[in-house]
C-alpha cells in the first residue's frame, strides 16, 4: 500500500487535471475545425482591435481557397480569419453543426444561411447589414422580416442539366434546341440508341439515394416549385406550403421524373454517392449531369476541360427558356459576437478589394454576385451559367422555403422508391401530393 | 480522526467520476425530459410548455417512429443471435490449443478498435462496389431486406471480437478435468458442449446477451455511415426509411425537422424501452445461472 502523501498527491493531480478540463472546455469544439494555424480564442478586447474572427462555410468545394484568402487576408490586414468547413453530403449536415453551435453559445462571428427556414430558426442572432458599402452592388441579398439586409451573397449559382458538348455534337443533337419536355425526350433516346458507340454507360448522371437527398427532393423538387415562372411569382410554393398541390403540373412533372431516372445508371441510382456521380461525367460515360456549377472547383482539380454548358430542366410542353439561379448561401454576422465590426469588415472587403474579388472568382471559381466585379470564373459551367442570367431568364429557388426536414427526410425517399421501381409513377404522384398535403 | 482522513480520500477520490457522471450524464437527461413537454426547436430562445402534446404526437401521427421502433426490435433480435453465435464460435475455436492463439484472438478482437463511422463507410464501399461486381450478388445497399442484413453483418464484424473476449474468459474458467473426463467417457463435442460448459458459462451468456442487447438497441454510427436511413419503403401509407433504426430517427427529428421537444420525447421513450428490455433480460438470465 503507498504512502498516505503519496496518494493524496495523486488525488490533487486527478483534481486539477479535472478543474483544467472543466475550464478549458470552452476550446474542445477546436479539434473539429479545420484550422491551418494553431488554437484560437475568440476575441476578448474592444471591437476595433480585434483581430481575431472565426467564419463557418458550408461549401467544401470552396475551403482550400478560404484557406489561401485567409492567409492573404491575414497579411494585408492583420486579422486572423479561423475557417470551419462542413458539408458536402454524408453524415452530418452543415446546418445541424451551426445549430449545435448555436446551444453551446459558440456560434461563429460570420456563418451562413440558407434561406426563409433557416433564417427563422437564426433570426435571432443575425446582425442588420443595410448600411453597409457592399449592398449598393448587389440585387441578391437576403431580406430579413422587416425588409433590412441582412446575408451577403456568397456566389451566385445556377443548376439545370450539364451536359458534355463533344458527345452531344458527335450524337448529333443541338443542345440549343432542348427546350422543352418533347424535345428532351427525344434527345434521351437518341443519345441511349448510340450508347456503345459513343462509349457510354448511361445518358444521364443522376442521383438518388439518401445520402444525396438534396438533388431529389430539393433542387429537382425545385423544378416542381419555380420551373418556367418569374422570379417572384410563388404562386406554386404558396400553394404547396398552404397544403394544395397543382395537379397537372405535378403530373407533368412526374412525366420528367420518370425521365430522368429511366435514362440513369439503374444499378446504382439508389446507392450513389456525390463522388461517383461527378466521376461517371468526368471520365465522360455519361452526357448529363444533374448537378450546378458549383462542380467546377472539382471539375478543374482533376483537370477536366472537355467543352460544357447547360440545358434547361425543360419539364413541360411549352417552352422553358431559362435555369435556376440564386445566391445558394448567404453570410450573416452573429449580432452578439465582439468582434462585429471587423467582420462587417471582412465581408465589404470580400466584395470591394481586389484580394477579395480575386478570391470570390479565381480561387474560389465562383460566379459573383456583385456587379462592380469586372473578373470572370474559368469554369465552364460557371460561365454558362452567367451567361443564361444575362441573356436569358433566372428562375428562384424556393426550394429553401420547405420547412425543415421535408425535402429531406419526407420527399427524399419518395424519390428513391420510384427511382428503384417499387412504386410506379401514379403512387410516386400520389405519395408527392400526399406529403405535401401532410406538410407542416 | 483517522476514518474522517480517510473518508475525505475516499470522496476525494469519487469526485472527479462523480462529478463527470453527473454533469454529462445527470444533468442533460434531468434537462430532456423537461424539454419534452416543451415545443423548443433547438436554437430559438422562445420555449413554451406543452405538456404530453409530443408523447400523443409520437404515436399517432408518426409512421416514421413507429417503424424505427419495430426495425430496432428486429434488427435488435438479429443482431443479439448473429453476435453470440459467431462469438461463442470464435472462442471455441481459439481456445483449441493451437500454437497462434494469441494472435487470432487480437486479430478478431481488432475490428472493436475501429470507430463505426470510419467502419460503416468502408462497408459501404465493400458493399456497394466490391459485392455487386460478383454478378450473382445483388445491390445489397438498395433493397430494404438485405440492407438490413448488411448491418447484421457489419455491427458483427465490429462487435464479435469483443463479446469473444468475454466467452473465452469464461471457457478458460471452466476445469479441464471435467471436460477431460466427459470425453474418456466418450461423450461427442456436441454433448459436451451441451452439457458441461454451456451451463458452466451460463453467466457469461447473461453478461453478453445484456451487452449485445444494449449495443444493438443504440446502434446510430454504423447506421449512418452504412446507409443513412437506408432504401426507402412504404408503411402505414407513408414513404419512410427502411433502415432508419430509433436512434438515427430520434437524430433526424431533432436536428433535421427542427423538433427538439419532440425528439426529446422520442429520446425518453426509447430510454425506457432500453430500460426494460435490459432489466427483464437479466432477470431472466440470472435465474438459469448455474454455479461451479
Amino acid at each position: 500500500m503507498m504512502k498516505k502523501s503519496i496518494v493524496w498527491m495523486l488525488v490533487l493531480l486527478m483534481l486539477v487535471c479535472l478543474m483544467s478540463a472543466c475550464g478549458g472546455g470552452s476550446n474542445t469544439d477546436d479539434v473539429e475545425k479545420t484550422e491551418e494555424s494553431g488554437s484560437s480564442e475568440t476575441a476578448e478586447e474592444a471591437d476595433s482591435d480585434v483581430t481575431e474572427i472565426t467564419l463557418f462555410n458550408n461549401k467544401v468545394e470552396i475551403d482550400e481557397a478560404l484557406q489561401q484568402y485567409a492567409e492573404t487576408y491575414e497579411e494585408l490586414t492583420g486579422v486572423k480569419v479561423n475557417i470551419t468547413t462542413y458539408g458536402g453530403g454524408g453524415a452530418i449536415d452543415s446546418f445541424d453543426m451551426l445549430k449545435t453551435m448555436a446551444q453551446s453559445g459558440e456560434l461563429p462571428d460570420i456563418f451562413v444561411v440558407a434561406g426563409p427556414t433557416h433564417y427563422e430558426q437564426f433570426k435571432e442572432y443575425i446582425l442588420d447589414l443595410s448600411n453597409e458599402e457592399w449592398v449598393q452592388y448587389t440585387d441578391q441579398s437576403y431580406y430579413g422580416e422587416s425588409g433590412e439586409v441582412v446575408g451577403f451573397p456568397v456566389a451566385i449559382e445556377g443548376y439545370a442539366l450539364g451536359y458534355n458538348a463533344r458527345i452531344l455534337e458527335e450524337a448529333g443533337v443541338d443542345p440549343a434546341t432542348l427546350t422543352n419536355f418533347e424535345a428532351i425526350k427525344t434527345a434521351f433516346e437518341d443519345i441511349d440508341a448510340q450508347k456503345e458507340e459513343l462509349g457510354l454507360d448511361c445518358v444521364i448522371s443522376m442521383a438518388a439515394s439518401p445520402e444525396l437527398g438534396w438533388v431529389t427532393g430539393e433542387q429537382n423538387f425545385n423544378v416542381y416549385l419555380s420551373g418556367g415562372l418569374a422570379r417572384d411569382d410563388s404562386s406554386v410554393i404558396d400553394a404547396t406550403l398552404a397544403g394544395e398541390v397543382d395537379e397537372e403540373r405535378l403530373r407533368q412533372y412526374a412525366d420528367y421524373v420518370e425521365l430522368l431516372f429511366q435514362y440513369a445508371n439503374r444499378d446504382n441510382l439508389t446507392v450513389i454517392t456525390y463522388d461517383a456521380q461527378l466521376n461517371d461525367f468526368m471520365l465522360e460515360k455519361t452526357a448529363f449531369i444533374h448537378q450546378g456549377n458549383w462542380i467546377d472547383p472539382a471539375l478543374k482539380e482533376a483537370g477536366i476541360d472537355f467543352d460544357m454548358g447547360y440545358v434547361p430542366q425543360a419539364f413541360t410542353t411549352t417552352d422553358t427558356n431559362g435555369i435556376f439561379v440564386s445566391a445558394p448561401t448567404w453570410y450573416v454576422v452573429n449580432n452578439q459576437s465582439p468582434a462585429v465590426e471587423t467582420a462587417k469588415k471582412f465581408l465589404n472587403d470580400l466584395a470591394l478589394t481586389p484580394e477579395g474579388q480575386d478570391f470570390m472568382v479565381n480561387l474560389a471559381g465562383m460566379v459573383p454576385a456583385f456587379t462592380n466585379v469586372e473578373l470572370s470564373p474559368e469554369g465552364k459551367l460557371s460561365n454558362d451559367v452567367m451567361r443564361w442570367n444575362s441573356e436569358a431568364e433566372t428562375y428562384a429557388w424556393n426550394q429553401y422555403k420547405l420547412p425543415g426536414g421535408f425535402a429531406q427526410n419526407t420527399l427524399a425517399p419518395i424519390y428513391e422508391q420510384f427511382a428503384a421501381g417499387s412504386i410506379d409513377k401514379e403512387t410516386f404522384i400520389q405519395s408527392i401530393a400526399d406529403a405535401i398535403k401532410n406538410i407542416g | 480522526m483517522r476514518k474522517r482522513k480517510d473518508n475525505l480520500l475516499f470522496t476525494a477520490f469519487l469526485f472527479p467520476a462523480l462529478f463527470s457522471l453527473i454533469m454529462v450524464i445527470g444533468i442533460p437527461f434531468l434537462l430532456g425530459i423537461y424539454y419534452s413537454f416543451t415545443n423548443w426547436n433547438g436554437v430559438s430562445s422562445d420555449v413554451s410548455f406543452v405538456g404530453f402534446a409530443n408523447y400523443l404526437a409520437i404515436f399517432q401521427k408518426d409512421p416514421k417512429f413507429l417503424h424505427a421502433f419495430l426495425i430496432t426490435i428486429i434488427y435488435a433480435l438479429l443482431n443479439v443471435l448473429v453476435v453470440n453465435v459467431v462469438a461463442v464460435g470464435l472462442a471455441l475455436l481459439v481456445t483449441q490449443h493451437l500454437r497462434l492463439t494469441n494472435l487470432y484472438r487480437a486479430a478478431f478482437f481488432a475490428p472493436n478498435l475501429i470507430g463505426g463511422l470510419v467502419l460503416g463507410y468502408i462497408w459501404q464501399f465493400i458493399y456497394n462496389n466490391v459485392i455487386s461486381s460478383f454478378s450473382f450478388m445483388p445491390q445489397m445497399l438498395a433493397k430494404p431486406g438485405t440492407s438490413l442484413v448488411a448491418i447484421v453483418i457489419t455491427g458483427t464484424w465490429q462487435y464479435a471480437g469483443y463479446i469473444m473476449m468475454i466467452y473465452v474468459a469464461a471457457i478458460q474458467g471452466v476445469p479441464d478435468s471435467l471436460i477431460e473426463a466427459a470425453a474418456i467417457d466418450g461423450a461427442t463435442f456436441g454433448q459436451r458442449f451441451r452439457h458441461i460448459l454451456f451451463p458452466l458459462i451460463a453467466q457469461s451468456f447473461t453478461i453478453c446477451m445484456f451487452l449485445s442487447l444494449t449495443s444493438s438497441f443504440k446502434q446510430f454510427d454504423v447506421n449512418v455511415s452504412l446507409t443513412n436511413g437506408g432504401p426507402a419503403a412504404t408503411f402505414m401509407g407513408e414513404s419512410i426509411h427502411f433502415t432508419e433504426l430509433m436512434a438515427l430517427n430520434i437524430y433526424n427529428t431533432a436536428f433535421s425537422y427542427n423538433k427538439m421537444g419532440e425528439g426529446q420525447a422520442k429520446a425518453i421513450i426509447y430510454f425506457l424501452l432500453l430500460l426494460v428490455t435490459s432489466v427483464t433480460q437479466v432477470y431472466f438470465n440470472k435465474k438459469r445461472e448455474v454455479e461451479v
